[in-house]
């Protein structure tokens, strides 16, 4: 995790799916609030996510999914991170989610997920005050 | 002339006064700065003429529709009569938008559909693997095979689904839609080789593949290859199409996925139109006359928000400004190159729809069937209400979307009068504004060299991740308001739950299992077909593909009915063509 200043938060998209618009938004937005953020762009495999979160040194992983693989998918990078070692990195996920599967990836480790209407200042709170958690707690 | 000069004179002065001595009065009563509404009058539309600007419905410039009546009104009484209901897959229409699992899976849905009585065409959904041009075994595949669309290797699997198509249902009879934009091309040599195959004359073949590639790089994001080779396959297909499958459509553009990714109004028109240029331009630079092949040219859909006098003028000043195009640019005659031909119209889009509160979407949704009923067409209640709690609509939600439509039609009578709003000062004004709005868009993709170049240098998709990004600041300011969402969240509001049973589609097992049974068709398929031959055919492919002005769909016809899976064939154009690298934000 990085201990520097700013947090560092990697947007990406994994898989095929190419509904982008929420992605670019949460980007846009949290880079106003002041994050530095990467966006990986369309196509992404878990093994690219979880390679480019490590080199880029990020303390947050969001992931946006609507293509309803969200559950494969969010596995996969999750233990591609833990594997790494990485595991302290901080996974949010977005997308069209369906409540039932929301508390099945909270159990795998994201630590929230944020469904359509979520206003991009929330996520942006959400992400403040756990990654400053996590650091203090490291 | 003088008359009305002067006519217009007397108004100004009344308006004048009036905002002096009412309206003045009564901002200062509220203490406002600025009217919160306006009121249009004559002077708003200085120099309407109505022959230029409207005209009769079925007449250039088509503002007030494609027709004196659509088709589906002159039966409205007698469906009214006989209970029909629009379960997807009447007489000579495609069934349902959907396809999920392998081929033999979506195959047997369709046989449980026509079962049923739902006896349409297929309307084929690919899952992203087929979209993006990979085969089920690539790695890019793993978790997605079936998931949001039928899975297609090979032809094999294409013929599969068309088992249950014979005798009445004959592919000679029912029509066919494939929403497919990447590997158009394979699809499309798919549909021939197996009416080839079948014996069925290939002028016979009707249908509707989406082969929209420009608008993917805009919206959606299922490209494969740079957009000045995806325009070379389009311009492949259009000749190929125009030559030996004249009754099928050629391309069926959107506008609303552009919306939808986020673009204004202005942009959503003027980008569409600006590919449609291109797509026009493609057909004309491969050697055909416009008349030939534009009427074979249809819109998907063209709209997408609440505003709903706005989406009225939009569809309005779309049906104008496309007309105008094809007259005065391309030079078109016939009536049907220039009309916009979409089955659905204006609308509200999936993107209006709230997760919260869910049963608002039912109120939004008729919103938009008014605002479709009022610009020339029926006025279809789109979406679902519960189109954002995930993929599937249930049995209560599509029972309450079809009974609106109907209310709307045979209650309301909303569609008893072509386009209700011709002549109305604001209505006509509105119309000019976003056609012009539209028009500046159009010219400055055209000043940068038409789609493709807008596409290359980044602008378009960027403008439309600007405005979605612009939007929602909006929303999260209260300058635009969501009920349910960012206003009327107190404590005293609550969500009313309606029973939902999400009709059981497709079978879950099936799905699951999906990628596992395909892999295996897959490598069974590679172990007996004659891969020489498969080799030899895809070397040619290849040598064609660097020749620009070769047509590559005789040969991807050959690389086919030869079984060459999808990714062989794309994969061999990716070498040639190179993939699209995406614009950074």
């Amino acid at each position: 995790m990085n201990q520097g200043g700013k947090i560092r938060v990697l947007v990406a998209k994994p898989g095929l799916d190419g509904h982008e618009r929420g992605a670019q938004v949460v980007a846009y937005g949290l880079r106003d609030a002041g994050f530095e953020v990467i966006y990986t762009g369309l196509r992404q495999t878990a093994e690219q996510i979880v390679s480019t979160a490590i080199q880029e040194d990020v303390d947050v992983v969001g992931l946006s999914i609507l293509s309803g693989a969200h559950l494969s998918l969010t596995r996969k990078v999750m233990d591609g991170l833990k594997a790494q070692g990485a595991d302290d990195i901080l996974v949010i996920v977005g997308g069209i989610i369906p409540d039932p599967d929301i508390q099945k990836l909270k159990d795998m480790g994201v630590g929230e997920v944020f469904v359509s209407g979520t206003p991009v200042s929330a996520i942006a709170q959400y992400i403040a005050s756990a990654v400053s958690t996590r650091k203090n707690a490291g | 002339m003088a008359e009305q000069k002067k006519s217009l004179d007397r108004i100004k002065k009344a308006r004048d006064l009036w905002e002096e001595n009412v309206l003045k009065k009564r901002l200062k009563r509220f203490n406002l700065a600025e009217s919160p509404t306006r009121f249009y009058t004559p002077l708003d539309i200085r120099g309407f003429e109505f022959l230029d600007k409207v005209g009769f419905p079925g007449q250039y410039p088509y503002t007030a529709g494609n027709n004196p009546f659509d088709f589906w009104r002159a039966y409205a009484d007698s469906a009214a009569k006989t209970d029909y209901r629009p379960d997807w897959g009447g007489a000579g229409g495609v069934g349902k938008y959907g396809g999920f699992g392998t081929a033999e899976d979506y195959r047997d849905y369709l046989i449980r559909m026509h079962a049923m009585g739902r006896k349409g065409g297929p309307n084929m959904a690919f899952d992203l693997v087929t979209q993006c041009g990979y085969d089920s075994d690539s790695p890019y595949a793993e978790g997605e095979v079936g998931r949001v669309g039928v899975a297609i290797d090979s032809f094999k699997d294409f013929a599969t689904i068309y088992e249950p198509y014979t005798g009445d249902l004959e592919i000679d009879r029912v029509p066919s839609n494939f929403t497919i934009n990447a590997p158009a091309a394979v699809i499309i040599a798919m549909y021939v080789v197996l009416a080839q195959k079948r014996g069925i004359p290939l002028a016979k073949l009707r249908g509707t593949p989406q082969n929209d590639i420009l608008k993917e790089f805009i919206a959606r994001g299922t490209y494969i290859f740079p957009p000045k080779p995806s325009l070379r396959l389009f311009r492949d297909i259009c000749v190929f199409c125009t030559g030996n499958l004249p009754e099928l459509n050629i391309t069926s553009m959107g506008g609303y996925h552009i919306r939808e990714a986020g673009a204004t109004p202005a942009q959503d028109l003027g980008f569409s139109m600006a590919n449609a240029a291109a797509y026009l331009q493609a057909g004309i630079d491969g050697g055909l006359e416009i008349d030939r092949f534009a009427p074979k040219f249809t819109f998907n859909a063209f709209g997408g928000s609440m505003e709903i006098y706005q989406e009225i003028a939009f569809q309005r000043a779309a049906r104008r400004m496309y007309a105008r195009m094809l007259k005065e640019r391309f030079s078109a005659k016939n009536p049907r190159s220039l009309m916009i031909r979409q089955p659905i119209t204006a609308h509200i889009g999936c993107s209006s729809t709230t997760l919260q509160r869910p049963l608002n979407n039912l109120t939004r949704a008729v919103v938009g069937g008014v605002a479709a009923g009022m610009s020339g067409a029926l006025p279809g209640v789109f979406p679902p209400f519960d189109e954002p709690l995930g993929l599937g609509h249930s049995q209560e939600a599509v029972q309450l979307q079809i009974d609106a439509t109907r209310i709307l039609i045979y209650e309301a009578r909303v569609t008893d009068v072509n386009d209700p709003w011709a002549g109305s000062y604001f209505m006509e004004s509105l119309t000019d504004e976003i056609e012009a709005a539209a028009m500046a868009e159009f010219e400055k993709i055209e000043s940068m060299g038409g789609a493709v170049a807008a596409i290359e240098n980044g602008y378009m998709p960027k403008a439309v991740a600007k405005s979605a990004y612009e939007r929602q600041k909006q929303i999260e300011r209260q300058e635009k308001f969501l009920v349910g969402v960012n206003c009327f969240t107190g404590a005293n509001e609550i969500t009313v739950e309606v029973n939902r049973v999400v009709e059981a589609t497709y079978d879950p097992e099936r799905m699951r299992t999906a990628e596992a049974r395909q892999k295996a068709k897959l490598a069974e398929l590679k172990r007996t077909r004659d891969s020489r031959t498969v080799f030899s055919l895809l070397a040619t492919l290849e040598q064609h593909a660097r020749d620009e002005s070769a047509n590559l769909m005789p040969d991807i016809c050959d690389c086919v009915e030869n079984d060459a899976t999808l990714q062989e064939i794309c994969d061999v154009l990716r070498g040639v063509f190179g993939e699209f690298q995406q614009t950074r934000l």
